[in-house]
């Protein structure tokens, strides 16, 4: 069988565990025979953002622990440009390099999915 | 068909565990196979063998008679220890296990269902 992962990230950061659980599950689930790919929606593209310091949150920086995926083999990540936008985000301000998808993009990539772990 | 499903929220607060058993059930009513059941981060919370509402439906025992009739439960062993659920406060049919077991469900399953905010 096929299987094709996307774990869609929806969420900021902080503020609830999702962000952090997805990455978890992620590292997690990566091991086994599973083509892992991870898309960054709405509030979910802060947790690529530059220099994120949550030690009063008393919380680790996310941001830095998405380029070690690459690890994992987990090398697709997109970025969806209009939440990017909304923000007043730029690629230039994310922790690394990803693919920014537009909307038409992001449907693609989630149709082309067999399973979909929303966080 | 060969169904998975994950729950990410506990009971009561949220609708997630109560829409995945309705779910579940409607799912086995067809015929469909439910591979496996894992519950993530505060899902957890759904196996609480404690868990007593006076007059009202018991989430805990539904997912505990979901793996006594067979189905592979699963609560995160991590998420469960962030939590404070030990072992001995677990419903029977739950087991512990860690996130080899959400891999595992997504290999079997031709469809993965998630229950969450």
């Amino acid at each position: 069988m096929s299987n094709k992962v996307v774990v869609l990230m929806r969420k900021a950061p902080y503020g609830s565990v999702y962000t952090a659980e997805a990455f978890r599950s992620i590292m997690g689930i990566a091991v086994f025979e599973l083509d892992i790919s991870v898309l960054f929606v709405d509030d979910g593209v802060y947790a690529l953002v530059k220099g994120q310091n949550p030690a009063k949150l008393e919380m680790k920086p996310l941001g830095e622990a998405f380029p070690m995926l690459a690890d994992v083999q987990v090398q697709e990540l997109y970025v969806h440009d209009e939440s990017l936008a909304e923000r007043g985000l730029r690629p230039e301000d994310l922790v690394m390099e990803v693919k920014v998808v537009s909307s038409t993009q992001v449907a693609q990539i989630l149709e082309g999915a067999d399973k979909v772990l929303p966080f | 068909m060969k169904i998975a499903v994950m729950i990410l929220e506990g009971p009561y607060q949220h609708q997630a565990a109560d829409s995945a058993y309705h779910f579940i059930r409607a799912a086995l009513a067809r015929g469909h196979e439910i591979v496996g059941i894992f519950l993530f981060a505060d899902g957890v919370h759904n196996a609480n063998q404690f868990i007593n509402p006076p007059g009202e439906r018991n989430i805990a025992r539904r997912f505990d008679e979901f793996g006594k009739q067979g189905i592979e439960v699963t609560a995160c062993t991590a998420c469960a220890k962030y939590r404070g659920m030990m072992p001995n406060i677990k419903v029977e049919h739950v087991r512990l296990s860690g996130l080899g077991s959400l891999a595992d469900y997504l290999q079997k399953a031709e469809r993965f269902v998630t229950f969450g905010d």
